[in-house]
C-alpha cells in the first residue's frame, strides 16, 4: 500500500488569509502536490475562511488528493504538525505551509518539518515579509509566494535534504542567549542580589 | 498700587513655567535617569506582570519564559504572577493556566495557587498551609482590547482610552506596596497602554508608584521583527527600562536595543 504524505496548511488563528486558502486549492497547486507524491491536504482555514474553502474545494473537483479542512483548533496544531511530519514507513514526511506568524513557524522549526512561509500582505505594515526573507536567507524556511506556490513546493523538497536544527545550537551568540538571556534581564530588573 | 494682571495672561505665565518642570519630572522617571532597581533578596514576595496577546505574542512569550526557565530562572523567586489577557482571548488565558500547571509539575509535589481574579476583584493571597510547598501564586487579569486586528487607526484612540482606564484599575487596585515589581511585554497594543498607565502613575507618584523598584518594565520586541520595530516597539523604545531585540540588525535601536540572540 502506498504511504501517505501530508501537506498541512495553516492561516493562523487571528487574521483571515483567503488568498492562501484559494492558492492551495487551485488546480495547478493540486497538480504539483500530486507530482510530489502527496496524498493528503489538510487546510486550517481560519476565522472566516469556511466559505472560501468550500467554494474552492468544489471548484477543484476530483484531484486524487484527500482534502479536508477545519476552522480553528483550540488545543493547538501539534496533532496536524505531526501528521505532516510523518511517522516513517507508512507516512512520509510532508510539508507545512504557513502564514508568516512566529508561533506557527516556531512550531514547524522545532519539529523539523520543511516549512513554506507565505506572508499575508494585508496585515498592518506587512512586516511578515521580513521574517520570511530573513529565515529563508538563513535556509530555515522556504519563502513562498502566492503567485507560484508550486515552485515553493519544489523548493521545500530541496530544503528537506538540508533541514537545519532549531534552535541553532552552535552559534556563539545563541549559546550566550541560553546562558544569560531573558533570565538575566529579569533577575537584574528585580534587583536580586547575586 | 500694583498693576492688575489679567487672568488669561497669568495662566499663560503659569503654563510656561510648568512646561520645564513637567519635562524635568518626565525625564527623571524615564531611562537613563531612572535610578537602578533597589537590591532585593530572593524569596521576598515579588509580583511579575506578564502581558499576553493574540496571535504569536502569547506563543512567543511562553516560549521565551520556558527558555528562561531552562537557563536557570526560578519561579520561586517570582512569587506572584499576574497574566494580563485581552478580553475575548480565551486561548491565551488557557495557555497561561497550562503554563502555570507546568511550572508546578516541574517542581515535583508542588501546587500552584490559582487566584482567577477579574479586574474588579481583589483578594489577598491566602497563607500556605503548613507543609504545603507552593511555587508562588498567579491570577489572570482581563483587559478590554486597545485595538482589534484591522481596526482603523482613526478609531483606535477611543478604544485605547477605554483600555487605559482599566489598566489603572489593574495596576493600582491593590495597596501601593503591591504594584507589580516588573512588567514583561512583547508587543501587543494592550501592553503599550498598560506601560503608559504605569508611567502616568509613576509621574504623579500615586500612592508611592515612583519608587525605584516599582513597575520596572522589560519589553522584548517580537521575533517576527527583523529590520524594523513594531508600532509598540517604536512607542516604547525610549520609555521602558530594558528593551530587547532578537535580530542583530536591530541591536542598538533607539540608542538602547539589547541583542542577546533569539529568545524564543
Amino acid at each position: 500500500m502506498a504511504s501517505t504524505k501530508t501537506c498541512f496548511v495553516t492561516v493562523g488563528a487571528t487574521a483571515s488569509f483567503h488568498d492562501l486558502v484559494k492558492g492551495v486549492l487551485s488546480p495547478s497547486f493540486l497538480k504539483a502536490l500530486q507530482s510530489h507524491s502527496y496524498t493528503d491536504l489538510i487546510v486550517q482555514y481560519g476565522v472566516d475562511g469556511k466559505q472560501t474553502f468550500d467554494l474552492a474545494v468544489k471548484a477543484a473537483g476530483s484531484s486524487g488528493i484527500q482534502i479536508s479542512g477545519f476552522e480553528l483548533e483550540k488545543a493547538g496544531l501539534g496533532k496536524y504538525m505531526r501528521l505532516a511530519k510523518g511517522s516513517g514507513k507508512e507516512a512520509q514526511e510532508g510539508v507545512v505551509i504557513s502564514h508568516a506568524g512566529s508561533g506557527s513557524i516556531l512550531d514547524a522549526l522545532r519539529q523539523q518539518i520543511p516549512i513554506i512561509v507565505v506572508p499575508n500582505a494585508t496585515l498592518l505594515d506587512n512586516h511578515q515579509v521580513e521574517l520570511a526573507e530573513a529565515l529563508a536567507e538563513q535556509e530555515y524556511v522556504v519563502h513562498g509566494r502566492l503567485e507560484n506556490l508550486a515552485k515553493a513546493l519544489e523548493d521545500a523538497e530541496r530544503l528537506r535534504e538540508r533541514q537545519k536544527e532549531w534552535p541553532p545550537a552552535n552559534s556563539g551568540v545563541h549559546r550566550q542567549a541560553k546562558a544569560v538571556g531573558l533570565r538575566g534581564i529579569l533577575d537584574e530588573e528585580m534587583g536580586f542580589l547575586d | 498700587m500694583a498693576p492688575h494682571l489679567s487672568f488669561p495672561i497669568a495662566l499663560v505665565y503659569i503654563i510656561i513655567l510648568l512646561i520645564p518642570l513637567l519635562t524635568l519630572r518626565l525625564l527623571a522617571i524615564l531611562p537613563p535617569n531612572r535610578p537602578p532597581p533597589a537590591k532585593r533578596k530572593r524569596g521576598t514576595p515579588t509580583r511579575l506582570l506578564i502581558v499576553l496577546g493574540s496571535g504569536g505574542h502569547t506563543a512567543e512569550m511562553l516560549a521565551m519564559l520556558r527558555n528562561a526557565e531552562a537557563s536557570g530562572l526560578r519561579w520561586k523567586d517570582y512569587t506572584h504572577r499576574t497574566w494580563v489577557v485581552s478580553s475575548g482571548d480565551s486561548v491565551s488565558a488557557d495557555r497561561a493556566k497550562g503554563f502555570e500547571t507546568e511550572v508546578a509539575a516541574n517542581c515535583s509535589g508542588s501546587r500552584v495557587k490559582d487566584h482567577a481574579l477579574g479586574i474588579s476583584l481583589m483578594d489577598s493571597p491566602e497563607k500556605p498551609r503548613a507543609g504545603e510547598d507552593v511555587v508562588g501564586s498567579y491570577d489572570i487579569a482581563i483587559l478590554p482590547r486597545a485595538r482589534r486586528i484591522h481596526q482603523s487607526l482613526l478609531t483606535t484612540p477611543i478604544s485605547a482610552l477605554y483600555c487605559l482606564y482599566h489598566c489603572f484599575r489593574i495596576l493600582s487596585s491593590l495597596p501601593a506596596s503591591q504594584y507589580p515589581d516588573l512588567i514583561l511585554a512583547n508587543g501587543p497594543a494592550t501592553a503599550t497602554i498598560l506601560i503608559l498607565a504605569s508611567l502616568i502613575l509613576r509621574f504623579f507618584d500615586i500612592r508611592g508608584a515612583s519608587k525605584r523598584g516599582t513597575m520596572r518594565t522589560v519589553y522584548v520586541e517580537s521575533w517576527a521583527r527583523v529590520n524594523r520595530l513594531s508600532l509598540s516597539g517604536k512607542l516604547l523604545v525610549r520609555v521602558v527600562d530594558r528593551f530587547l531585540v532578537q535580530w542583530p540588525g536591530l541591536e542598538g535601536v533607539g540608542g538602547r536595543g539589547e541583542f542577546l540572540g533569539v529568545l524564543v
